[in-house]
């Protein structure tokens, strides 16, 4: 059983920009001279701000996990292929799949982008961060890249085209979530050094902690929407690429109908026993009970770095709260359903120490941070452009656990976290079963 | 100013208070004025700490610090300990309620209602009451003032179960679209009386617990205890307690009931309110036992154990008590229902029984207390561990079990919310 697929793209080569198709760009030939030219030109600037604008005024289509499986078996086709007579068994992925989904990209990515371009720019501090003026180019790049190709894609070739160009977005994404880090370090620096608190915007009247306060709030929610919608993007682009790729039984792109949390979970504990015996040379048994057999559609790969994180986090504060070499009491873990029930719910719990009331908030901050500073900028300076390898330089970043919920979040689900200090905390993963709830999308 | 605003309540008393015409009351416009007046004035929130040291005498100007420990020993509340809290209380009181008043007054729809009119009423008259009240100058006045206290405390105790029957009024007339046909426009409405009837209750709490927590220092004094605070409450003796009574209830429902078993800090004692605590723990382990009994069948055999835990540290900011029981939990969408004052699974005739039986039974904290079935228990018990800073989170894993997580302040030093 493949619980975990590996991603279908990482293994593909960079795409050139040679493959974009003609367009409205196409008189500047190929996007490659977009880039170089944005920027440089105030002519083409002024257009690009324009159709940034055009495309954040039109409203966003939010997919739930339903409509994709749906659409990736082809049960949407008979919409637009009238003549089309598709075979419900059938989980090939058809050309007349790919060039509908295709197409929707085509139309709903640009539109996403521009949403966040446009919250990029506007955010107070955190737009004046190198890191995030870089994601932000790098956003715009991306942004034209797509409205380089024809809005309907009628062909097999132009699907082909268009799949390279996602490909090479999706790669050179990759390193976003390190880079808004990064910017949210700069940012954090910049406050403790005090050089935010002169901004004329925020008032001299109010104390410096103050500024402090409303900043963090601020820049929180910002990256909130900014991750969540990450998530999205990579979601859709992710699915769209695997579909191409020759099919797996089980599977309908990322999505494994048979996604068992069970063996998920057993798969997190080896990742975690591994990463907390490397740090201090044991770690705590986890007793797993509940439905073990249960299987339920999902993205395994969200699921796998959810309870990674629950699990290493649980691990660790045993360790820490019992001392090394101690008689670990067991991290345990149930996975909880019913018939017909809405949820599938998994509880993490441990005896880790907990945390007090007062710091729960903290917790799901992507600013508040327990890893040392030099340790941060090492980590952040380290770039590697991955989000969900084990030895990802996010790890002490502290963004793990808001991380996590928002894939919690994404197909409708949620984390919540319960610490009693002094004794452990407990971890509650809700995810819908039947995955009918679209996606959230911030503004 | 006080002999001028008697002579305008005895004018207005009789006919505000003892008239039976069901056509809606509007305030009387001296009592308007009177109300407007002292709801504008601020509210004093008061912490745990506070209480507790007001009834020790520390916080009275002359008191003798080093003597502190000799006194409170044998401390049973000096007078002048009692004149300053009844004080406080003079002060306090008569502004909380203006406000409260105001709030009744104002809520849509809810205003109508004939229980909530009379809740209403009962406000204004003790209102009135107090504000017609001299100045605590000599222990004699301190001794009427309390008298009179006693009363309007007697008299406010079946507030809470004319609330509810208002409430329930309310949700006939929602149901019966006699008030909105508007979908959205009745989910606002809702959350309005929802957040109305929060207002309400969490500022009873405080009412209650100010008012009681003078008349308790008037008492014998009991061993350990300032007021109403047990300065040693122990959250293991209360949950045997609690455990006991929701058994007891358990039995008589079903026949038997499941084990609770109890682990953690066993001899663990903080300053608290037991019966407040009592109420919550009560209330969590009749949940937990009759969700186990009615998920797991007949058999009592079968019954899997409620867990709880007592959790705490040395220099801990809470102290936290888990209730864990198997008996199936809840689906995440009926989550807001469980805290709601407007929703109940209890049928309506039901309901209607409870609330408009014997009027001698309408207590809030009673084991037959007629609020069981009206799902006002989880609310209630959120609001009481709120009240002193700290919270009540349920998380449910549906189709295995609850866990009902009480977090209490340890230093007690949390003023208490006040509602606007």
């Amino acid at each position: 059983m493949r619980c975990i697929p590996e991603s279908p793209f990482r293994s593909l080569g960079q795409t050139s920009g040679n493959l974009v198709s003609p367009n409205y760009y196409s008189q500047r030939n190929s996007f490659s001279t977009v880039q170089k030219e944005y920027g440089q030109i105030t002519g083409v600037a002024d257009d690009v701000a324009r159709l940034i604008h055009k495309h954040a005024s039109r409203p966003q289509t939010g997919a739930s996990l339903q409509t994709l499986m749906k659409t990736g078996r082809g049960e949407f086709l008979h919409k637009t292929y009238d003549d089309h007579t598709h075979d419900d068994n059938s989980k090939l992925a058809t050309d007349k799949i790919l060039m509908q989904v295709a197409s929707f990209l085509r139309h709903e990515l640009p539109i996403r982008l521009a949403h966040r371009i446009l919250d990029l720019d506007r955010v107070p501090h955190m737009k004046e961060m190198n890191s995030v003026k870089q994601v932000r180019d790098l956003y715009v790049t991306s942004f034209l890249e797509l409205l380089s190709v024809e809005k309907q894609i009628q062909n097999m070739k132009e699907e082909e085209a268009f799949a390279a160009i996602l490909e090479s977005i999706y790669e050179r994404h990759a390193s976003v979530l390190v880079q808004m880090a990064r910017g949210a370090f700069e940012l954090r620096a910049a406050i403790r050094n005090g050089s935010i608190s002169h901004d004329s915007r925020l008032g001299s009247s109010s104390g410096r902690n103050s500024v402090k306060f409303d900043a963090m709030e601020d820049t929180h929610a910002f990256l909130d929407r900014f991750y969540i919608s990450r998530i999205g993007i990579r979601v859709l682009i992710g699915q769209y690429l695997s579909l191409r790729q020759p099919p797996v039984e089980n599977y309908i792109g990322l999505i494994c109908l048979k996604t068992s949390p069970y063996e998920i979970v057993k798969r997190a504990i080896d990742d975690a026993a591994f990463m907390c015996t490397r740090k201090y040379g044991d770690s705590p048994e986890v007793i797993v009970t509940g439905k073990l057999d249960l299987t339920f559609p999902y993205v395994p790969t969200h699921l796998h770095y959810i309870m990674l994180e629950l699990l290493k986090n649980s691990m660790r504060a045993t360790v820490d709260w019992h001392g090394i070499d101690a008689d670990y009491p067991p991290i345990k873990v149930v996975i909880a359903d019913g018939k017909e029930n809405e949820d599938v719910v998994i509880k993490v719990s441990d005896e880790g120490g907990g945390i007090p009331r007062s710091n729960m908030k903290r917790i799901w901050s992507y600013l508040f941070t327990t890893a040392d500073p030099a340790i941060q900028e090492g980590m952040v300076a380290f770039n590697e452009n991955v989000d969900h390898s084990i030895d990802s330089p996010l790890a002490g970043l502290g963004y793990g656990l808001p991380i996590s919920r928002s894939y919690a979040r994404y197909f409708g689900g949620d984390l919540s976290l319960m610490s009693m200090e002094g004794h452990g905390t407990d971890a509650f993963v809700y995810l819908t079963r039947l995955g009918n709830t679209r996606e959230p999308l911030p503004i | 100013m006080f002999i001028r605003s008697t002579q305008r309540c005895r004018r207005c008393l009789p006919i505000r208070f003892f008239n039976s015409s069901s056509t809606p009351l509007s305030l009387s416009e001296e009592v308007s004025i009177l109300v407007n007046e002292y709801s504008l004035k601020p509210q004093t929130s008061v912490s745990l700490q506070t209480l507790f040291r007001t009834g020790r005498g520390e916080l009275l100007e002359n008191f003798d610090r080093n003597g502190g420990e000799a006194k409170s020993a044998r401390y049973s509340s000096s007078p002048e300990v009692l004149m300053q809290v009844a004080n406080f209380i003079h002060h306090e009181l008569p502004i909380r309620l203006a406000r409260r008043i105001k709030d009744l007054n104002d809520v849509p729809y809810l205003s109508d209602m004939s229980s909530v009119q009379a809740v209403k009423d009962i406000y204004i008259s003790s209102f009135l009451s107090l504000v017609q009240e001299p100045t605590i100058d000599s222990p004699v006045r301190e001794a009427l003032f309390a008298r009179k206290l006693e009363l309007l405390y007697e008299r406010h105790s079946s507030v809470l179960v004319q609330m509810a029957k208002g409430a329930f009024e309310f949700r006939q007339m929602l149901k019966n679209k006699e008030i909105s046909s508007l979908e959205g426009e009745a989910f606002e409405l809702m959350n309005d009386t929802h957040a109305f009837l929060d207002r309400f209750y969490m500022s009873r709490i405080g009412i209650r617990v100010l008012a009681g927590q003078y008349l308790a220092l008037r008492e014998p004094t009991m061993e350990g205890y300032i007021g109403l605070i047990d300065q040693h409450t122990s959250p293991y003796g209360i949950l045997k307690k609690a455990a006991m009574d929701s058994s007891y209830m358990c039995e008589n429902m079903f026949g038997s009931f499941p084990e609770v078993v109890i682990s953690g800090k066993l001899d663990l004692t903080f300053p608290y309110i037991p019966t407040q605590l009592h109420y919550i723990l009560l209330e969590l382990l009749k949940n937990a036992m009759r969700a186990t009994v009615e998920y797991h069948g007949n058999d009592p055999r079968m019954w899997p154990p409620i867990e709880v835990v007592i959790a705490d540290g040395h220099n801990n900011e809470d102290i936290v008590i888990k209730i864990s029981d198997e008996g199936g939990g809840i689906p995440r969408s009926n989550r807001k229902k469980i805290w709601s004052y407007l929703f109940t699974t209890v049928k309506p005739e039901i309901q209607k029984a409870l609330m408009y039986g014997n009027d001698d039974e309408l207590v809030d904290h009673s084991v037959h207390a007629p609020l069981a079935g009206l799902g006002y228990g989880l609310p209630i018990s959120k609001s009481y561990a709120r009240y002193f800073g700290g919270d009540l989170s349920i998380e449910s894993l549906d189709g295995y079990g609850s866990d009902a997580f009480v977090h209490l302040r340890r230093l007690g030093d949390s003023l208490e919310p006040l509602p606007f």
